[in-house]
């Protein structure tokens, strides 16, 4: 746990120095490294697409209403090169993310960990697979 | 058209340039390479590349949120190489071509002792156009005619339909190529500049793998304005006797 929880600091500092996760564009100009989340809730449905995955909870809010989140991932390719497949979790799976809110005010996450109840930290990408640009 | 004609010469000059005598048969290239993904080239570079005041001035504002690949716009020939995608490199006799995994796109490198089409500026495209030569086990590959809508990188540095790249790649062993390559820019820098990255070959059996950008890019309608250069202060390089 430790190391999970230093891994996230690690990415949270990266964040906050405003380098961008992704090639597809800057994280900055999607979501807001100063406002992390957690939610937990089960999946409601997988997209296993380009340019990045994304899954969405239904997760209950303090009044026990139902609220529907969208949660983004990294590309396929990336996740299939770093073990995880479209079927790796499913509809219904329980999950805990930790991520950060989008600027725009909608109910979107990009995720940085997605912790599964058997332990398994879903959908995160093997970034060994590219040597560090710098 | 001057400007034409300029553009031919040097093509012209440039290919006739030393070919160093070709005896030993070129390195072969071919295969399956992972980049070193590369966001922000300046980081590279140790500093920010040589801005003309008008390319500082455009870095100071870039907005983020305009990154042409947000919107599936094709990646040019500088984020190809440095993005974290792998791509396959095929190589011939007269022709290398370049399959990125990122965004499903190609470079053709011609070595057909061809220059550049004198209708370039006319017809520009993402990836620009591409001519080789071999000096003695490098390749050298001068490429103009690029999109100015593309950016060098995700960082947000930009170029004009001027910029023209020299790449030259280098086998330092069976599983790694050097790739050296150079901005040359006169709207936007004041002098070339490079940086080096490396490629490392793929494991056997690996493959490329789908990009297919407008698939599912919903994260498009979720972009907001993002100014990360404001406070950037210009400082010109202050040319040092004899030049550097």
């Amino acid at each position: 746990m430790k190391r999970g929880l230093a891994a996230l600091l690690a990415t949270i500092a990266l964040l906050a120095s405003g380098v961008s996760i992704a090639a597809h564009h800057s994280f900055a100009a999607q979501y807001d490294s100063k406002k992390p989340i957690t939610l937990k809730g089960g999946i409601a449905r997988i997209e296993w697409a380009n340019p990045h995955i994304y899954f969405y909870l239904d997760v209950a809010d303090a009044n026990g209403a139902t609220v529907h989140w969208a949660i983004e991932g990294g590309a396929p390719s990336t996740l299939y090169r770093a073990g995880w497949r479209k079927d790796s979790a499913k509809v219904g799976d329980v999950v805990t993310v930790n991520g950060f809110l989008a600027r725009d005010g909608s109910k979107l996450v990009n995720m940085q960990r997605a912790l599964l109840a058997d332990g398994r930290n879903l959908f995160v990408g093997n970034s060994s697979y590219y040597q560090k640009g710098h | 058209m001057p400007a034409r004609i300029a553009v031919a010469i040097c093509a012209l000059l440039w290919l006739a340039a030393p070919a160093a005598a070709q005896t030993a048969a070129p390195p072969d290239m071919s295969g399956f390479w992972i980049n070193q993904y590369t966001p922000d080239l300046s980081v590279v570079l140790g500093k920010q590349p040589p801005f003309t005041e008008f390319g500082a001035e455009r870095w100071r504002t870039v907005d983020t949120a305009k990154d042409p690949t947000a919107i599936c716009l094709p990646v040019g020939p500088s984020r190809g190489f440095t993005a974290p995608f792998p791509f396959i490199l095929v190589q011939h006799d007269k022709m290398i071509s370049i399959m990125f995994e990122y965004q499903a796109i190609w470079r053709a490198i011609y070595l057909d002792g061809r220059g550049h089409p004198d209708d370039l500026a006319d017809y520009p495209y993402f990836m620009g156009h591409s001519i080789g030569k071999w000096e003695g086990d490098t390749l050298v590959v001068d490429t103009q005619g690029i999109d100015e809508r593309s950016w060098l990188d995700t960082a947000g540095h930009e170029h004009s339909a001027k910029l023209r790249l020299t790449e030259r790649f280098k086998k330092t062993g069976p599983d790694t190529i050097q790739w050296t390559v150079t901005y040359d820019d006169p709207i936007y820098f004041t002098r070339p500049w490079s940086i080096e990255r490396t490629f490392t070959r793929g494991k056997p059996g690996d493959r490329v793998l789908p990009y297919t950008c407008n698939e599912n890019n919903k994260d498009v309608e979720h972009l907001m304005p993002f100014q990360p250069n404001l406070n950037y202060k210009h400082v010109p390089e202050t040319k040092k006797p004899g030049g550097d």
